[in-house]
């Protein structure tokens, strides 16, 4: 069980690692010192415009009439709450992240089962299934939005070399949203194999040898040795994506916007809207506020739910 | 079928090579799937209009290098090349010089609420972008610092800091602290055994953290475009241009997304030994 932790909680354990035998050097003023440009940057930036955006939110305020903030106290809160495109733009940005984290959990762990026991080329695949992970978001998007073409892009040609009718895949109010989904399931599935693969090449080998002996077929050794032995390296996998796709913008932006009529709107992609494009500078304040509620939330479900201690 | 049964594999080792042959195969055209659309996008960097532009896709043909021409010389792209490379290369250097100061105490001296400081710089990074972007526009645009590159490089050094805090601690206290300790009885000081011992020691790990924090400012989009004008765009902000509602050069923009992506590409394969605890914010070795 030591040898786990020290594989795959290494944040964790790490500090046990440098030697119990002595504790950590007592921190004279410098040390201190060092830390305070960091955390003051990290202060500025993140703990003033957090009160200064929940006061804004507070205020109608349009930036196209050059009219002073005026404090309305919760109205836009009021607002939002019985705004049809919130609560859509709510499960929009939900349906997107639940399907997509959770088909790409399912993908990238049965991948990384697949290549965990090595065959001739695999490391070269690795790499090469990396490849749209490290592409930007926003070039993803370009290449969705031509790949997805309906008379030359290559997935239509694919579809219709098979005999299959060409589809107006971000076009369509059914197919927009589960299309994006499929996107950002192409983009970061990459990334949850690259971890989940590393954690399993990390497990102590006389595990899994000790269940052969014992007779256990793999299902079994998958269920009862892998899952709770990488439950760790699972969580934070599924944890960062969870966060990540919860500020899905960049496909949207370069594909859909939002549309067609509001099937593919998130609360980013709202939020950038109601801010940026109609100015609408107070609404969309408050609005962040609530997609920020949300976050931590199922955040805070997650890791609950995952691990109760933690 | 992708994992035989145990128990025949090791009695019938011909299965055994038939169920490698099988996995291979099976990989094989998972990675294809992945693989396909980038390399779609490179071929067609290559080719001309009517190449591109044909019901068949054709995989085989004469390359050229117009749309690389026409991209180096025209639109502003070398501007904005040289702009992400700036904003990519300054906020990697402060982020990582910034995190160090955070991160090398936590590793390795005494400090009061230790694990508060990690947690919070953590929870920052759950803060979705849009929700931030907001109040610092504001800000920015009072303090008159929307449209230069200033801006975007301070909001990229505080996107990585986070991830840069963690994974420096992580990489230094891998260093062994009886090096340190040794150095300490030599008499250096503490800057001196951190910029003389930790930091040479630690460089490899610091190099992949550096290349990381490059590469996710180099791929930002959001708070490039919204802090950005004419004059500061950064190369993914410049992409956005290319596709007009009328004519949308494709072959020009597959090029230009063949260049954004280039960089990211030979950044992240030369830190592919640490892309895992890099990415993981250092849960996964």
């Amino acid at each position: 069980m030591s040898i786990m932790k020290n594989n795959l909680s290494g944040a964790r354990t790490a500090s046990k690692q440098s030697g119990p035998r002595r504790g950590p050097r007592k921190a004279g003023f410098g040390p201190v010192a060092a830390m305070i440009p960091g955390v003051l940057f990290l202060a500025a930036i993140a703990i003033y415009p957090t009160i200064y955006s929940l006061s804004v939110s507070l205020t109608r305020w349009r930036l196209t009439t050059g009219e002073d903030p005026r404090f309305v106290g919760l109205e836009n809160y009021a607002n939002l709450l019985s705004d049809s495109s919130f609560w859509n733009s709510v499960r929009v940005t939900l349906v997107f992240v639940i399907f997509a984290v959770s088909i790409e959990f399912l993908i990238a762990f049965l991948m990384a089962l697949l290549f965990f026991r090595g065959f001739p080329g695999d490391k070269l695949m690795r790499t090469l299934i990396l490849l749209p992970m490290l592409c930007a978001p926003i070039v993803v998007g370009l290449l969705a939005r031509f790949s997805l073409e309906p008379t030359f892009g290559i997935v239509n040609q694919l579809m219709r070399s098979f005999g299959l009718p060409t589809t107006e895949f971000l076009g369509s109010t059914e197919l927009a949203l589960p299309t994006l989904i499929a996107i950002d399931v192409w983009q970061w599935t990459p990334f949850l194999f690259l971890i989940f693969l590393a954690a399993m090449q990390g497990l102590p080998e006389e595990i899994i040898e000790a269940s052969k002996l014992d007779g256990a077929s793999w299902p079994k050794i998958i269920w009862h040795q892998f899952l709770p032995l990488l439950q760790y390296p699972l969580m934070v996998g599924i944890l960062l994506r969870l966060i990540d796709s919860f500020r899905v913008y960049e496909i949207i932006f370069m594909t859909t916007r939002g549309g067609p009529i509001d099937a593919t709107s998130t609360m980013s992609w709202q939020i950038y809207d109601v801010g940026f494009r109609s100015f609408t500078i107070s609404y969309a304040a408050a609005y962040s506020w609530l997609l920020l509620l949300l976050v931590l939330f199922t955040v805070n479900l997650l890791i609950r739910r995952m691990v109760p201690k933690f | 079928m992708t994992i035989p049964d145990v128990r025949t594999r090791r009695r019938r080792p011909i299965i055994h090579r038939a169920s490698v042959g099988l996995r291979a195969i099976i990989a094989a055209v998972m990675t294809l799937v992945f693989v396909a659309p980038v390399l779609w996008m490179i071929t067609t960097a290559f080719k001309t209009g009517n190449q591109a532009f044909s019901t068949e896709v054709q995989w085989f043909f004469t390359p050229t290098l117009d749309n690389f021409i026409g991209i180096l010389s025209g639109f502003g792209f070398v501007k904005a090349f040289s702009n992400s490379l700036q904003v990519s290369l300054i906020s990697s250097l402060l982020a990582i010089l910034l995190a160090s100061g955070i991160a090398y105490p936590l590793a390795r001296f005494d400090i009061r609420g230790k694990s508060a400081i990690l947690g919070t710089i953590l929870s920052l990074r759950i803060v979705p972008p849009i929700v931030l972007i907001i109040p610092l526009f504001l800000v920015m645009r009072t303090i008159g610092l929307t449209g230069t590159l200033t801006a975007i490089i301070i909001m990229h050094v505080f996107m990585n800091l986070p991830l840069a805090v963690w994974l420096l601690r992580g990489f230094f206290e891998d260093v062994p602290k009886e090096i340190e300790e040794a150095a300490q009885i030599d008499g250096l000081s503490g800057l001196g055994i951190f910029f003389r011992i930790v930091l040479p020691l630690a460089i490899p790990g610091v190099a992949a953290t550096a290349l990381l924090c490059f590469v996710f400012s180099w791929n930002e989009f959001l708070f490039a475009s919204i802090l950005s004008n004419a004059g500061s765009q950064t190369l993914t902000v410049a992409l956005t241009q290319y596709v007009t509602p009328v004519g949308t050069q494709w072959t020009f923009i597959m090029a230009a997304g063949t260049l954004v992506a280039i960089p990211v590409w030979i950044a992240a394969l030369s830190a592919q030994k640490y892309l895992v605890r890099g990415l993981s914010f250092g849960a996964v070795k």
